[in-house]
């Protein structure tokens, strides 16, 4: 249902679009908070009462007569709900600021029509419970992606970021359904739970695991194949980059949901764990340096995107490293597996309401170049304040979220290995410097005479970033719930990969 | 399925297929050869999946009117259909793009048509 | 509401509002107390800068270029190393991305046998 809507939705939207733009306006928007209320009723029922497996087609999970099953499914847990949240979060807050944003633009209705898709793939992603529909989910959403990446395409370099990211993700996608090619020789099966029961962690299962490995950390964006991303943020519209944050959020979690579920024990963990930690540490490391670098604001925060999703690499592998000692598990594992989690919602939050904040001043003035700007403060009082939180939010100051996601994973991690968690904590300083440098660059300093009629953006701008702030302030100030509600559920979903199989297999004897 | 395929021609074309198009992608600079390669990488990776399905005397995968001995695989012919769908997709979409790069540059050369790096 | 776990020091959004609301009230006291009799639109109010001429607003701003400038100059040999990849041609993602998948590849088969 999830998943069916925006995709009717999407083939619907030109058609109303050409009766009135209001009214495709209305009907997108009522059928992303629809969905929003469907993920929600579906996550309360999940947290009472365990994982969902919808078979298409028909009532069982395995059809009589046959061992394995055949059928396309969708099996929803504790962590693919989390996703969901995540995604309808900021799919609706990303349509509300697109009403006013694209309004000089022409195609609406392409542009919602692409947009919907975008959402149906990133659902599509999240729930699956089959690689096979992994891959074309995945596919989908990187299509409409690239196409809303190049949108803007009087822009000379709006069509070269589509370019690199059509090609990244072609690339990728290609080598994830090569992977899959190999799971089907050696099994004849497509379904998660299935092939996590029957994996044997031979050669050719180790050959698919790097090529996985590798092609969904080149579409998050991970050092060193994370030089697409920056190129690919910046140009994008800004709704268009936030919900690209919750695409490349899809592909961490295919690439989790591969390493813990279908993999599982049979890993040798501690290999994996340290090369999930170490490709974790480049993003920290070498993203936060080359974004104190940049002069351009949308490619500042890029480039700080991909020091965040190192945080939420670090705290999971760490997770993945302990995953076969159940001590340790106990200790600090689950704590930071729990950081990870909570740090994604994080990272979609207050990156998405820097991507927008730089949107709502590229909206105002029409440049991204620091260099250009200057005493915005004086003119965008609320934009300034949000870009401040946000910034704040992502350097893990407290007490807004990303320090209590922060804390989590320093203090899990610190057990694991101390030199990791102080590399985290001096990757931080160096973000908040570079927030800084923007700040400092865009708000602050005297009104510069070309922006004098500079105005606070329109409304509808102003209501999606104002709810993302009030969002990532409630997380500051409740942490704890957060993670009773959320995390903790989605963390445990991660690590029992036998209630996943079981799921699908039905108890196994 | 476990390993009663013996070493043949169709496996041997994919891996050819698939580095052919990893050597294009990597040394041609012109965007319209890179998706080229991009294309034949989808052409190997299709041809292997359909490698993976066939069995030796197989008929064609049609449950109705097939006479009950040995059939391919039906579930890999499904999949390369599906996949043949989105490399088409996909194939459209970049040359769009690369059309679209042209008019802003005047070039289709990977090294000459970038306006971003650093 | 706690969420640290380790024993050495605890964390409880509240308590640090609390505090903060606190040591907000103490700075807008001291604030009050400053002196109100100040002359407006005299040289009182103006940007003071030893005597000379103010420039104008445009030159007065620091531009992001010039920002942490020292820290540049002392890092230039790392930004010159991490700055090579940064190609922006799309040829050299693909060969990273084929890169780390051998890298990975031959990682977990050494692992493997080992």
């Amino acid at each position: 249902m999830i998943i069916a809507i925006p995709l009717l939705a999407a083939f619907l939207t030109p058609l109303i679009g050409r009766i009135s733009g209001k009214a495709r306006n209305i009907f997108v928007i009522t059928s992303l908070a629809f969905v929003g209320f469907l993920v929600i009723i579906l996550a309360r029922d999940i947290f009472l009462n365990g994982l969902h497996v919808y078979t298409l087609g028909a009532a069982e999970p395995i059809p009589a007569g046959y061992m394995v099953p055949v059928r396309i499914m969708l099996e929803v847990d504790s962590l693919s709900i989390f996703m969901g949240i995540i995604t309808a979060t900021i799919s609706l807050i990303a349509v509300i600021y697109s009403f006013s944003f694209m309004k000089g633009e022409t195609g609406h209705n392409r542009f919602y029509t692409l947009l919907l898709l975008l959402v149906a793939g990133m659902f599509g992603m999240e729930f699956t419970g089959d690689m096979f529909n992994l891959f074309v989910f995945l596919e989908i959403a990187s299509i409409s992606g690239a196409a809303l990446v190049a949108f803007r395409i009087r822009f000379a370099d709006s069509p070269e970021g589509g370019f690199k990211y059509i090609v990244v993700s072609a690339i990728s996608a290609l080598m994830v359904l090569f992977a899959i090619g190999l799971f089907y020789a050696q099994y004849n099966l497509l379904n998660i739970g299935a092939l996590a029961q029957a994996m044997q962690y031979t050669m050719l299962d180790k050959m698919a695991l790097a090529i996985l490995i590798a092609a969904f950390a080149i579409k998050l964006g991970t050092v060193p194949m994370h030089m697409w991303l920056p190129d690919t943020y910046s140009v994008a519209p800004a709704s268009i980059t936030a919900m690209l944050l919750a695409a490349s959020q899809a592909s961490m979690y295919a690439l989790f949901r591969i390493c813990f579920t279908l993999y599982g024990v049979t890993l040798n963990l501690a290999t994996v764990g340290w090369i999930v930690i170490v490709l974790g540490l480049f993003s920290m490391f070498i993203g936060v340096t080359m974004a104190l670098r940049q002069t351009d604001l949308k490619r500042l925060i890029a480039y700080n995107c991909v020091c965040e999703s190192g945080f939420i690499l670090l705290g999971l592998g760490v997770g993945l490293a302990v995953l076969g000692n159940p001590g340790a598990l106990a200790t600090y594992g689950t704590m930071a597996i729990s950081g990870g989690i909570f740090h994604m919602i994080n990272h979609a939050l207050f990156e998405g309401l820097l991507f927008l904040v730089a949107g709502a001043i590229f909206y105002r003035i029409g440049t991204r170049n620091l260099n250009e700007m200057g005493g915005l403060g004086h003119l965008m009082k609320f934009t300034s304040i949000l870009f401040l939180l946000g910034a704040l939010a992502s350097s893990g100051i407290p007490p807004f979220n990303g320090f209590a996601s922060k804390i989590l994973i320093y203090e899990s991690v610190y057990q694991f290995n101390p030199i990791l968690a102080i590399i985290g904590i001096l990757v931080s300083i160096i973000t908040l410097a570079v927030f800084m440098k923007a700040f400092f660059s865009a708000f602050t300093g005297p009104v510069l005479p070309k922006y004098k009629d500079v105005r606070e953006v329109p409304k509808s701008m102003m209501i999606g970033m104002a709810t993302l702030a009030v969002i990532i302030v409630l997380f500051g100030l409740f942490p704890g719930l957060v993670r009773e509600w959320l995390t903790d559920p989605a963390a445990n979903a991660l690590i029992n990969q036998g209630a996943y199989i079981e799921g699908v297999m039905g108890v196994v004897p | 399925m476990t390993g009663n395929i013996p070493f043949n021609i169709p496996f041997v074309a994919v891996a050819a297929l698939i580095s052919i198009a990893i050597y294009i992608i990597i040394s041609q600079r012109n965007l319209i050869k890179i998706v080229m390669g991009i294309s034949i990488l989808a052409a190997g990776i299709n041809l292997f999946l359909i490698t993976l399905g066939y069995r030796e005397g197989g008929v064609a995968p049609i449950y109705t009117h097939a006479p009950q001995d040995v059939m391919v695989l039906p579930v890999p012919q499904a999949l390369t259909l599906t996949s043949i769908v989105i490399a088409v997709a996909t194939l459209a979409l970049m040359l769009s793009l690369v059309i679209s790069i042209y008019r802003h540059t005047g070039s289709i050369d990977s090294e000459e048509s970038r306006r971003m790096k650093g | 509401m706690l969420i640290g776990q380790s024993g050495f020091a605890f964390w409880n959004p509240i308590v640090w509002v609390i505090a903060f609301i606190v040591v907000m009230a103490i700075a807008f006291f001291f604030r009050s107390r400053g002196q109100k009799k100040y002359k407006k639109d005299t040289a009182q109010t103006k940007i003071f800068l030893s005597g000379e001429e103010v420039p104008e607003a445009e030159e007065r701003h620091v531009r992001a270029d010039n920002v942490y400038w020292g820290f540049f100059e002392t890092l230039k040999g790392y930004y010159s190393v991490i700055l090579r990849p940064h190609t922006g041609i799309i040829n050299d993602y693909i060969i990273w991305f084929i890169a780390v998948i051998a890298v990975i590849a031959i990682i977990i088969f050494i692992a493997g046998v080992v």
